[in-house]
């Protein structure tokens, strides 16, 4: 064989060393592709949820927790100016308030209903005694459409204002959920420490 | 030389067409392969679940949902909420100024039977 000839034999057989390893280069590509957001596990994609079936969208007009005895309007709340949210008036007999950018009662995601503790000289306030509620008390939202949404309370968390669980309240949850606040603890120069939070899951609808 | 020349010439292009043959059919074989096993047996999962939600779940993608039909918060606030308006002072206070007055008044009696009873019970 003459050096040429062994140059070219030299080449080619690089030439097909280089072709091999971009075909194992694209191999490596597959199990990456799997990744993609359509072959995620339908638990990572919060899909199949046992329980009731959520309802049609529509807005909650009332309220029911009969162990604490609790039966109110709902008001619409959006957000205050400094970007915290509106709370429901200081009035005798005062509502309950639902935050409207949060999901409707009985739709998949936490719906937000908030309430006082006390109002100033009218007395005790529409969640006076929230923090009483355990687990597995029933709470029932009625909607404009006609349709009621029964939840269950999965727990009750007194917190401090300044830990204020953001993620846990607002975060999205694959079933419909609600949630109630209003304050509690001790009074700090006139405004309570702590916030209420009671935590509860769809458990039936009607009709 | 020129013999040379034409064999190498001929066994670089049997090498490429050799390299690009399997990368053909590459594309077919192997990788769909591993990317439908994840497919089948999520399917298969939501298929032996309990409830037909992934179904449900298939018709609500295909019609687009309302703009305001969310389905979780859009807009989340700012701290913590403020819903409670301190009672005025007076209402619980004069709760606790009551009861705090009722016990005194009843230890104050409890105390002057006592000594009015000791009094008597000494013949002074």
């Amino acid at each position: 064989m003459t050096p040429f000839s062994r140059r070219a034999v030299v080449a080619v057989a690089v030439a097909c060393l280089a072709a091999g390893c971009g075909g194992s280069g694209s191999a490596d590509d597959g199990p990456a592709a799997t990744e993609t957001p359509g072959n995620r596990s339908p638990a990572a994609a919060g899909s199949p949820v046992s329980g009731p079936r959520p309802l049609a969208r529509s807005v909650p007009v009332g309220l029911e927790i009969p162990s604490i005895a609790v039966d109110t309007p709902v008001v619409r709340l959006g957000l205050a100016q400094d970007r915290t949210v509106e709370v429901p008036p200081i009035t005798a007999d005062d509502p309950a308030g639902w935050y409207r950018y949060s999901p409707t009662p009985g739709r998949p995601g936490p719906s937000v209903i908030l309430g006082h503790v006390t109002v100033g000289a009218h007395g005790d306030g529409v969640f006076r005694h929230l923090a009483r509620l355990r687990r597995d008390d029933g709470i029932t939202v009625r909607l404009e459409n006609g349709t009621a949404a029964e939840f269950a309370v999965t727990s009750v968390r007194t917190v401090a204002k300044a830990a204020f669980p953001t993620e846990d309240v607002y975060g999205d949850t694959a079933r419909p959920e609600l949630r109630l606040i209003t304050c509690g603890g001790p009074l700090e120069d006139g405004e309570y420490r702590d916030n209420v939070i009671v935590f509860a899951a769809l458990r039936a609808t009607a009709p | 030389m020129r013999r040379n020349v034409l064999s190498a010439a001929a066994l670089a292009c049997t090498a490429v067409l050799a390299t690009a043959v399997p990368a053909f059919a590459d594309g077919p074989s192997p990788v769909p392969d591993t990317t439908a096993a994840p497919t089948d047996s999520g399917e298969q999962a939501a298929e032996t679940g309990p409830s037909p939600v992934p179904s449900d779940r298939g018709a609500a993608e295909a019609t687009p949902a309302p703009a305001e039909d969310t389905d979780g918060v859009t807009v989340v606030p700012r701290g913590a909420p403020d819903t409670g308006d301190a009672p005025v002072a007076g209402q619980s206070d004069g709760d606790g100024l009551l009861i705090g007055g009722g016990a005194a008044a009843v230890l104050a009696a409890g105390g002057v039977a006592v000594f009015v009873v000791r009094r008597r019970a000494s013949g002074a």
